[in-house]
């Protein structure tokens, strides 16, 4: 499947100005219809220069949040929100009591930053909630919302096990990050990748990120750094619970709590069989009791 | 699965030791590191007119489906139970919806709901439920409405409409619990069975009260003993419940949203005494009298009718307050740390 017919056939000639299949050279990938992309996001090299927030925001055209200091740590920004699809996240560690410890292992040791995303579930919460299919998943393996079809009911919110998805205020629909849906499209590298100083964001195929995430994994624990540890990839703490897996992923240095991610997500439609087959149950019962009690009450009556 | 985290051991483990309280299966909620306190997921947005719709939808639900039974039964003094009966639930098929778009954010795109079936969503699954209840409990309340000696016609609508408006009725007592606890709200999450069996007793018992009312004001008062007794089942079904979700909430170390100090608790509380102790106290009074007792069976349905709305109030603002305490969603998201941290188990973090 080199290339799919269709839309993306004529890549090649690219229109005037731009370059055709322009994420070979920045990210070293060809975007092709029906292969799985993803990021990978490696928090020990993330220095914290929130140029993600910054790109994502102008590319997106997505208005500021939140205008006001939140008082802790250098993040004004909180959260992923409707309007804010990259949040550098930053955690000061100064030991327990306030005071600066003496002795830290290398890298990151004062502190932790991490750019969190959408984590484009391989088995989606937002998507399998969605009664409008207004999210769906895209031919590159994303979840997308589709914004001239959501109603704007909320469930996709309560639903996301990392509270990503959030409705506009705006315009009464729901929002997130799209993985760059529209650059994908046109050959071009998501702009939160492409704007990454360091490259702690990559953008890639899927597979290709697995292979270079635990090739990391283990480059640091060759050089000390012992609590590094993949979040997300298949079989690691984050793909948990029937999620799967996680087309965007981490390498973490710290609990994922730390980092404001579950330890052990689920998928809220696991929960759905429980929880008819005990309603309909209980149900089944009360209309028992009802025709006995009706039944009863009326047998001095003769049949209609 | 969850035996695989590689969390890094040396300064973490004296902070998450306090996680675990391995006293009588009771396990006390997480203690661990929390990212500034902020949220680690979104709470709902549904506010009053989603826990409004759940309530009038377990009403609506539960007195289609006692009408249909009563019809079924087949005595005529139960005729007007019947009657009741279905007048309530159509009425119920008509403010759903409405209370349903109203929440919507973009109500004018209300029929993209109908564009697709999602099995995995308990909110599309409830979209056709609700749909077909609506239908249904439309025609029969009209064949009710129409019936007449003369208009056989009417009487064979009604007829043919009970029998699906009873079982989309039984949905729409259930598919609402689903829906809160297939979603990653620590407190709906965290008890799918309970959470819909106990919205099945309230509306089971809320439309009994309301029916009971009825019988009283319009209908044949004989009738409103038999649906007395039915309110006091689900109350008491409910009742029970109600105290093991209590009880289950504090053995997963989740009952802070339901205990701390907060407005959703003590409504909680409220409508515990409103909604089961209160009727079942008015109902325990009219056993021992002699005779049977109007004002006590009216004030118990009022009770039951309040209580009803109380709880779907109180578990809605507790369970958006839930999804705010990001302590309660690592809790509710832990590994199987009992294996992980009690002392003597193997230590965290054996690398693959």
């Amino acid at each position: 499947m080199e290339s799919m017919p269709g839309m993306n056939e004529d890549r090649d000639q690219a229109p005037d100005g731009m370059i055709a299949n322009e994420s070979e050279l920045t990210a070293g990938v060809r975007i092709v219809p029906g292969r799985r992309y993803g990021f990978f996001t490696d928090t020990t090299r993330c220095i914290g220069c929130k140029a993600c927030e910054v790109a994502c925001k102008e590319w997106n055209g997505l208005p500021a949040d939140r205008l006001s200091l939140s008082g802790m740590s250098y993040d004004n920004t909180r959260a992923l929100s409707a309007n804010t699809w990259r949040h550098v996240s930053f955690i000061e560690k100064m030991g327990d009591h306030g005071e600066r410890p003496a002795d830290m292992p290398p890298y990151q040791s004062h502190w932790l930053m991490m750019s969190d995303v959408c984590k484009h579930c391989a088995n989606a919460g937002c998507l399998e909630a969605c009664p409008t299919g207004a999210l769906f998943r895209t031919e590159f393996d994303t979840v997308v919302v589709q914004q001239d079809i959501c109603n704007g009911c909320g469930y996709c919110v309560p639903a996301c096990p990392f509270g990503v998805v959030e409705l506009s205020a705006i315009d009464g629909k729901a929002h997130k990050c799209t993985l760059c849906y529209d650059r994908l499209k046109g050959g071009l590298e998501p702009a939160c990748a492409k704007a990454c100083p360091t490259d702690s964001i990559q953008f890639g195929e899927i597979d290709d990120l697995h292979r270079h995430a635990a090739r990391r994994e283990a480059e640091l624990h060759d050089m000390g750094v012992s609590e590094a540890y993949v979040y997300g990839a298949p079989g690691t703490p984050g793909a948990t619970g029937g999620i799967d897996g996680l087309n965007a992923f981490f390498l973490l240095t710290d609990r994922p709590e730390v980092y404001n991610l579950p330890a052990a997500p689920s998928l809220p439609s696991t929960r759905m069989r429980p929880a008819f087959l005990a309603g309909l149950a209980t149900i089944a019962g009360l209309a028992l009791a009802t025709t006995g009690l009706l039944l009863s009450g009326s047998r001095k009556d003769p049949p209609q | 699965m969850n035996n695989i985290l590689p969390f890094p051991r040396s300064r973490q483990a004296s902070r998450m030791q306090g996680a675990v309280a391995p006293r009588s299966g009771a396990v006390q909620a997480y203690q661990g590191p929390t990212y500034y306190q902020q949220p680690a997921v979104k709470p709902s947005g549904y506010g009053w007119l989603v826990w409004t719709y759940t309530y009038v939808a377990g009403l609506a639900g539960g007195a289609q489906i006692i009408a249909t039974i009563a019809d079924l039964v087949g005595r005529p003094r139960l005729a007007s139970v019947v009657r009741s009966g279905r007048y309530l639930a159509g009425g119920g098929a008509v403010a759903g919806p409405a209370l349903l778009i109203a929440d919507l954010h973009t109500p004018q795109r209300f029929m993209n709901m109908l564009r697709i079936f999602r099995r995995t969503s308990p909110m599309s699954i409830g979209t056709y439920i609700l749909s077909g209840f609506s239908l249904s409990s439309g025609l029969a309340a009209i064949g009710q409405f129409f019936a007449g000696p003369r208009r056989a016609w009417a009487r064979r609508v009604a007829k043919a409409a009970e029998i699906p408006a009873a079982l989309t009725g039984a949905g729409m007592t259930t598919y609402t619990g689903a829906l809160l606890s297939s979603t990653s709200t620590p407190l709906w999450a965290a008890q799918p069975r309970l959470l819909s069996a106990r919205f099945a007793c309230s509306a089971m018992a809320t439309a009994a009260a309301a029916l009971s009312l009825s019988e009283r004001a319009w209908g044949d008062p004989r009738n409103s003993a038999s649906l007395d007794q039915l309110a006091i089942v689900a109350t008491l079904a409910g009742a029970a419940l109600s105290s093991a979700a209590s009880a289950d909430y504090q053995r997963q170390g989740l009952d802070g949203a339901l205990s701390d100090d907060s407005a959703a608790a003590r409504q909680h509380a409220l409508a515990g005494h409103i909604g089961h102790t209160l009727p079942l106290l008015c109902h325990g009074l009219a056993g021992l009298m002699p005779a049977r007792s109007r004002p006590l069976s009216v004030a118990a349905s009022l009770s039951i009718l309040a209580g009803g709305l109380l709880m779907r109030s109180a578990l809605f603002r507790a369970g958006n307050e839930s999804a705010r305490r990001p302590r309660d969603y690592f809790q509710f998201t832990r590994p199987d740390y009992e294996a992980m941290l009690l002392p003597g188990s193997p230590a965290p973090g054996g690398r693959r």
